[in-house]
């Protein structure tokens, strides 16, 4: 009977590894095992060495990176200099805007210490998405999350104290333009 | 915290006294590098055709070691297993079809030595059936002891290397076992391969390097999955077809067929003329021949519309003068492989062309850093 029992001697650990690691991106939250799976074989591995540049703003955009080991900083040029926006640790992603347009790099990714990162080609992602509408509406699903609420994070910073129930406009009160309601 | 300045793509001015040690320019360098390699990968072209061979089967392959990599099962395992199955079905194949080919191929080769003879008697019986019908028609044709030299001289022609068949068997049994060895190693180590070159990369060209590597696989891949598929649609439906209007050696022919296919152009006429040729002397009659002619017709037809569409698709975006010279310079280089994969190694190098410059137009800007602003853009979200 043991003979039988031939999947533990047979499983890539590393491969299964990454795959624990693709149920954790929450760029992937809500596909099933067997659809992570169809992803896994699409993305590459490649090692940084730290201190690294991953890519540069405004350099063209093809494709979507996930960290598997290391740190990785997010760089952005203001005008006061060059900020750090963000400090990336195993299972986040960056470089997602590569996935919808064609559009230059918007910040600049370099490696903290030595980091193993996974990068999925933007011409992979489309033809598994053309071909598993699940994958595509779930994926997507949760990339617009995570925009909506980088939308709504960068509002709250910008705006005020919230506007309650007294402060909307009554019927025949002049209606702000979108402009206006930006702001 | 700074990000690393763009790299420098001109090589600048330099003073005169400079100017001797001025490196040439770097698409010079490239130049003279991509001649040498072509060089020697022509004056190495038995061992290349090897390769490639071996890399075409690995391609094939490789969507069934996929699947089992996306259930995380080791890739030498998958592998393995694969090539078994492979060997177990060509095995069981073998033996049902192989008595049956053998038997037509023996019964065709028997036939060889009285082919001008049997050949002439079947075109005066066709030329006779033709006058008989339209008597203006005598006139297009030559005389009988004319058209017998010409015959005989265009068989011999064609059929002096086949004596120089057999002494090649050796090296195709060796190319036989050879390729799908060095097609096991290519699949069982692709990951491995590729993970070298992956870290061996500077990171700036990483984007670019993932780019090509990925239409690369996707072109090849795509158009040689399709047309194994193709070609095996198109001999079954020709066996099946040659079958059905009892038409000699039926396999055989489906077989070629299916081979020819792979060809671009020539392919599907060379496999029509062989069903032609052997339904003219088996029947001696204009009316069957139509009938094998609108059979291989029918089958181009549906290949066109419907067959290639869904199996090559749009993995080829070739302008036709440009296929067809490819297809051209590939058979006089290599011959019947090179035709083969003249297609998309011609489509590989456009693709890869085009990524190129278009990271090279990007740092030079040249290219519009917004393409797609088209797309109507909202001043609010909320």
């Amino acid at each position: 009977m043991a003979m039988l029992n031939w999947r533990p001697w047979a499983t890539d650990h590393e491969q299964l590894n990454r795959l624990h690691l693709l149920e954790k991106v929450p760029l992937f939250t809500g596909l099933s095992r067997r659809q992570l799976g169809k992803l896994l074989v699409k993305l590459f591995e490649k090692n940084y060495h730290p201190g690294e540049t991953i890519f540069l703003e405004g350099e063209p955009a093809k494709a979507l990176f996930i960290v598997l080991h290391g740190r990785v900083s997010i760089l952005h040029a203001g005008k006061e200099g060059v900020e750090q926006v963000a400090t990336l640790t195993p299972g986040a992603y960056f470089g997602e805007l590569a996935l919808i347009d064609d559009l230059p790099r918007s910040a600049t990714a370099r490696a903290d210490e030595h980091s193993t990162l996974l990068i999925l080609y933007k011409s992979h992602f489309d033809e598994l998405i053309e071909g598993h509408s699940t994958i595509a509406i779930r994926v997507m699903g949760n990339l617009l999350k995570a925009l909506a609420g980088y939308v709504r994070a960068a509002h709250a910073r910008r705006a005020g104290p919230p506007v309650t129930l007294a402060d909307a406009p009554l019927p025949g009160d002049a209606i702000p333009t979108p402009t206006d309601r930006s702001r | 915290m700074t990000p690393e300045p763009p790299m420098e793509t001109s090589t600048g001015s330099s003073s005169p006294t400079q100017s001797r040690l001025t490196p040439p320019p770097a698409s010079i360098v490239w130049g003279v590098a991509i001649l040498g390699l072509a060089l020697l990968l022509y004056l190495s072209r038995e061992l290349v055709l090897l390769l490639l061979l071996a890399t075409g089967l690995a391609y094939l392959l490789s969507p069934l070691v996929r699947l089992a990599e996306s259930t995380a099962i080791r890739r030498d395992v998958a592998v393995t297993a694969l090539f078994i199955t492979l060997v177990v079905g060509l095995l069981v194949m073998s033996y049902f079809l192989l008595p049956r080919l053998r038997s037509e191929f023996n019964t065709l080769y028997a036939g060889l030595p009285s082919l001008t003879e049997r050949l002439d008697a079947a075109l005066d019986a066709v030329q006779k059936e033709i006058v008989a019908e339209y008597p203006v028609a005598q006139r297009l044709f030559p005389d009988r002891e004319v058209r017998y030299e010409r015959l005989n001289a265009f068989i011999e022609r064609q059929t002096a290397d086949l004596p120089n068949l057999v002494g090649h068997l050796a090296t195709i049994a060796l190319a036989a076992v050879l390729i799908p060895f060095i097609s096991y190693f290519l699949l069982r180590d692709a990951r491995k391969i590729i993970q070298f070159l992956m870290d061996r990369l500077p990171a700036p060209h990483i984007e670019t390097s993932v780019a090509v590597s990925c239409e690369i696989e996707r072109i090849i891949g795509r158009y040689l999955r399709g047309l194994a598929l193709d070609g095996m649609v198109i001999g079954t439906s020709a066996a099946l077809g040659l079958w059905i209007l009892g038409v000699n050696y039926p396999l055989l022919l489906g077989a070629f067929s299916g081979l020819a296919n792979v060809v671009p152009y020539l392919g599907p006429i060379l496999g029509s003329a062989a069903a032609v040729l052997i339904a003219l002397i088996q029947f001696k009659s204009l009316a069957p021949l139509a009938k094998v002619v609108m059979l291989y017709l029918v089958i181009k037809i549906l290949d066109d519309v419907a067959i290639q569409p869904m199996t090559i698709g749009m993995s080829v975006h070739l302008h036709p003068v440009l296929l067809l010279a490819s297809v051209i310079v590939g058979g006089h280089s290599f011959g019947l492989i090179g035709m083969i994969v003249a297609v998309p190694a011609v489509t590989v190098v456009q693709e890869t062309t085009r990524l190129l410059l278009e990271r090279r137009r990007y740092r030079a800007g040249l290219l519009d850093p917004h393409p797609r602003t088209r797309f109507p853009v909202q001043s609010y979200v909320c």
